[in-house]
């Protein structure tokens, strides 16, 4: 009996082996696992009639109480797991709660006027659909959706009606409004929903003339993705072109200034002085080395933009300049703009000029909002941001949490003016819109500045900011004074315990 | 009480007065920490290609969606130190139960008065005490790696969680198997056996229907201590690694009325 159970094993064993070893059904692997089957089959039968001719009636009952016992114990298990498994409960501890609904996507679920019908077009063998599927199913989880399904190839006309031009296709239907997302991800069906909705948030003024950043251009430094996501929103885009700008129009709701590389005329800095006090909003990015010919305006409103470049060592080099030109920055003030943003949840800046708030009149409020790391510095030295000479040293200069971001509330008569400025315009051009928190950033100081601060959230990533690097110089010190060490210690423990045990 | 108390002091001192446990402690830790630093290092490397100026930076449309830190380190850390603890718990609870009926000293135990059920209970214990040791030295220096790139732990206590419950079902096993048997080599070998059946059942799906194959699914390790190494703490598949320890429990408390009657 006990050799058949061995041989069993062994032909297990063996048959396994062979098919994690080939990765194929093998006829060596059928054969082993069909015998190795077959033997401890045998030799169970062989046990148990041993057991019927060699056990009294009160051996069986004992016999059976065991294995009673050991049957309840499965049957509790199976029934505990199914009953865990019916509940659902699980705990999401991935950095970037990544099986998780984006608040922004509750919100809008949460948010819907009517049902949603959500249905997923899709080829019989299409892998892709497994996913989607599940992505709609939490998304019906959390708000008025109702998921269906439909083969492309039994669908002809809807593929006609909705353009859906191949397979894994959702169509998002409210009301008599549908969209089609030809890539389901939760950030492009979070946007899908948005634009069913057409809710709309205000009207933005973008300053161009001044060698701003263009909202229509698609290319690495323009701001088409900004522009689109505004749009995404709610919010209408005018151009007011500055050379022509006496006044701002009474309908803008903030004006956008991107990083203008020539300085704007006074006639346009007076017309937009005059807004602002007439209770106007700005959302203003400057650039390191360029004078807008705005800074004497902002350090009037109690925003100072000096000249100079943050140099942040907590960052390193990453867009062709000095390590630690682009900061990486992980550290906000406690501020409506930046709720939900914390030291997890980074946002990136290619070259960033200083700024320094401070609170100019009675009941106006000037904060930060977001900064550098301690160890940053400011340089007077623009050429750092396009040459590259390795490691920075601050020599004399104060090294502190700088200033990247700032925001003002200003109580005027005619409404609370509200001000946003970055020391960086590049964090929202097409090329590092969706980098870590970036996007987010950019839309909420939008929302902030327009007094719609409901609609401040973290949208959900195209892809997941999971890609940080690990200082490859600590993780060296790390592996040799941890690494290695607690093995070598555990090996010389269990040495001269072998040694004591052979002198005993 | 006291003599469950000698018995854990005995298992614990006769568990860490030989040699096995050590090296077995020792391979666990250095294979982790050589898997991790290797994974580590050539993800920096990845990443740092990737994010140079002419690659575009740091906008993560520039660098692939497998470089991350869950499929470049965590995954397949997790699924060589699975595939290593199935190679390494069976050889350190081999011992148990099968040594000391080689002995013959399971008859004095029984003789002072504990239960068949406290017995398994105490060296069951002692078990999953190693196991959570083995992982808790193992784990010290990527969880040192994970803490200085401020990258929070949450998810690394997931891989953890993950690891131990593994180890408790990986020695659940290897003591049932321990249990019915004299013989340490049997009970590792089939500790193996049992242990890289359940690890992935999938391989059968082709000679099964698909309700069989969802069922072997569900009885499969591997899909669900992958969850784990997701970041995902599922109570289905807490209650897994619980439900084997209860059967394994159940079983090695059977293999003394067993022996009682086979004699």
């Amino acid at each position: 009996m006990r050799a058949l159970a061995l041989a069993g094993l062994i032909a297990l064993a063996f048959g396994l082996g062979s098919y994690y070893a080939t990765g194929e059904r093998t006829l060596y692997a059928t054969l082993n696992l069909g015998a190795g089957a077959l033997a401890l089959a045998a030799a169970a039968l062989l046990a148990l009639r041993r057991l019927r001719f060699a056990a009294g009636s009160h051996s069986r009952r004992v016999l059976l109480r065991g294995l009673l016992g050991v049957a309840g114990a499965l049957a509790l298990a199976i029934a505990l797991e199914r009953a865990a498994a019916w509940s659902g409960w699980r705990s999401d501890l991935t950095f970037e709660q990544s099986f998780e609904l984006a608040p922004a996507t509750r919100k809008a679920l949460a948010e819907l006027p009517r049902e949603l019908t959500a249905t997923l077009f899709h080829d019989r063998f299409d892998p892709r659909a497994r996913n989607t599927r599940l992505l709609l199913a939490s998304l019906a989880e959390a708000g008025p959706v109702t998921v269906r399904e439909r083969l492309l190839a039994d669908a002809p006309e809807d593929v006609d009606r909705f353009g859906i031009a191949g397979s894994n296709t959702v169509v998002l239907t409210l009301g008599s409004r549908f969209e089609t997302v030809e890539r389901p991800l939760e950030a492009t069906l979070y946007e899908a929903l948005y634009r069913l909705r057409s809710r709309t948030h205000g009207v933005i003024g973008v300053l161009r003339g001044e060698g701003e950043g263009d909202v229509s251009s698609s290319a690495e430094l323009g701001f088409s993705g900004l522009a689109a996501a505004l749009a995404t929103e709610g919010y209408e885009l005018h151009s007011l072109v500055t050379s022509s700008l006496a006044e701002v129009p009474a309908d803008i709701d903030v004006v956008l200034l991107l990083g203008p590389r020539r300085a704007l005329l006074p006639e346009s800095i007076a017309a937009l002085e005059r807004y602002l006090e007439r209770g106007g909003r700005l959302v203003a990015m400057l650039e390191p080395g360029a004078q807008s010919g705005i800074e004497p305006l902002l350090a009037r409103w109690g925003i100072e933009a000096p000249d100079g470049v943050i140099v942040d060592p907590a960052a390193g080099a990453s867009s062709g300049g000095d390590p630690g030109v682009d900061p990486i920055a992980y550290n906000y003030e406690a501020h409506p703009l930046a709720r939900g943003l914390n030291p997890d949840r980074m946002t990136f800046f290619a070259g960033a000029r200083p700024l320094v708030p401070h609170n100019v009149g009675a009941g106006d409020s000037v904060r930060r909002v977001v900064l550098a790391s301690p160890r940053s510095w400011v340089s007077p030295d623009l050429s750092l941001l396009s040459r590259r000479s390795g490691r920075l040293e601050p020599g004399t200069a104060p090294q502190d949490y700088h200033t990247i971001a700032a925001a003002g509330r200003y109580p005027r008569p005619g409404g609370e003016a509200r001000i946003v400025v970055f020391g960086d315009s590049d964090f929202a051009s097409n090329r590092y819109l969706r980098a870590l928190y970036n996007l987010d950033l950019a839309l909420n100081a939008v929302h902030w500045a327009v007094e719609r601060e409901s609609e401040i959230t973290l949208r959900p990533k195209l892809r997941t900011p999971k890609q940080f690097p690990l200082p490859l110089e600590n993780t060296l010190r790390t592996f040799h004074g941890v690494g290695l060490l607690v093995p070598e210690l555990l090996l010389l423990a269990g040495g001269l315990v072998w040694l004591r045990r052979r002198t005993a | 009480m006291t003599a469950l108390r000698a018995l854990v002091r005995k298992e614990l001192a006769s568990l860490f007065g030989t040699p096995t446990a050590y090296l077995a402690l020792t391979m666990v830790a250095l294979v982790t920490a050589l898997i991790f630093f290797d994974h580590l290092r050539l993800y920096n490397q990845i990443l740092f290609v990737y994010a140079s100026a002419t690659m575009g930076g740091f906008a993560t449309d520039s660098i692939p969606d497998y470089v991350n830190l869950w499929d470049s380190v965590f995954f397949p850390v997790m699924e060589t130190l699975g595939l290593t603890l199935i190679g390494v718990v069976p050889l350190v609870t081999m011992r148990a139960f099968a040594e000391e009926r080689a002995r013959g000293t399971d008859e004095l135990i029984l003789t002072t008065h504990l239960t068949p059920g406290q017995i398994v209970l105490a060296k069951f214990g002692v078990a999953y005490l190693f196991v959570a040791s083995m992982m808790a030295v193992s784990f010290l220096y990527p969880v040192m790696a994970i803490e200085q790139g401020g990258l929070g732990l949450e998810h690394l206590s997931a891989v953890y969680l993950g690891l131990v419950l593994h180890g408790i079902g990986l020695a659940s096993i290897g003591l049932v198997c321990s249990a019915f048997t004299s013989s340490q080599l049997v009970a590792a070998i089939s500790a193996w056996a049992i242990a890289f059946l359940l690890w992935d059942l999938s391989w059968a799906s082709s000679f099964v229907g698909e309700r069989v194959a969802e069922i072997l699914d569900a009885l499969s390790i591997q899909p669900r201590y992958s969850s784990f190494a997701g970041g995902v703490v599922s109570l289905a598949n807490v209650i897994y690694f619980a439900g084997i320890a209860l059967v394994s429990l159940a079983a090695a408390r059977f293999s003394f009325d067993l022996r009682r009657v086979s004699g």
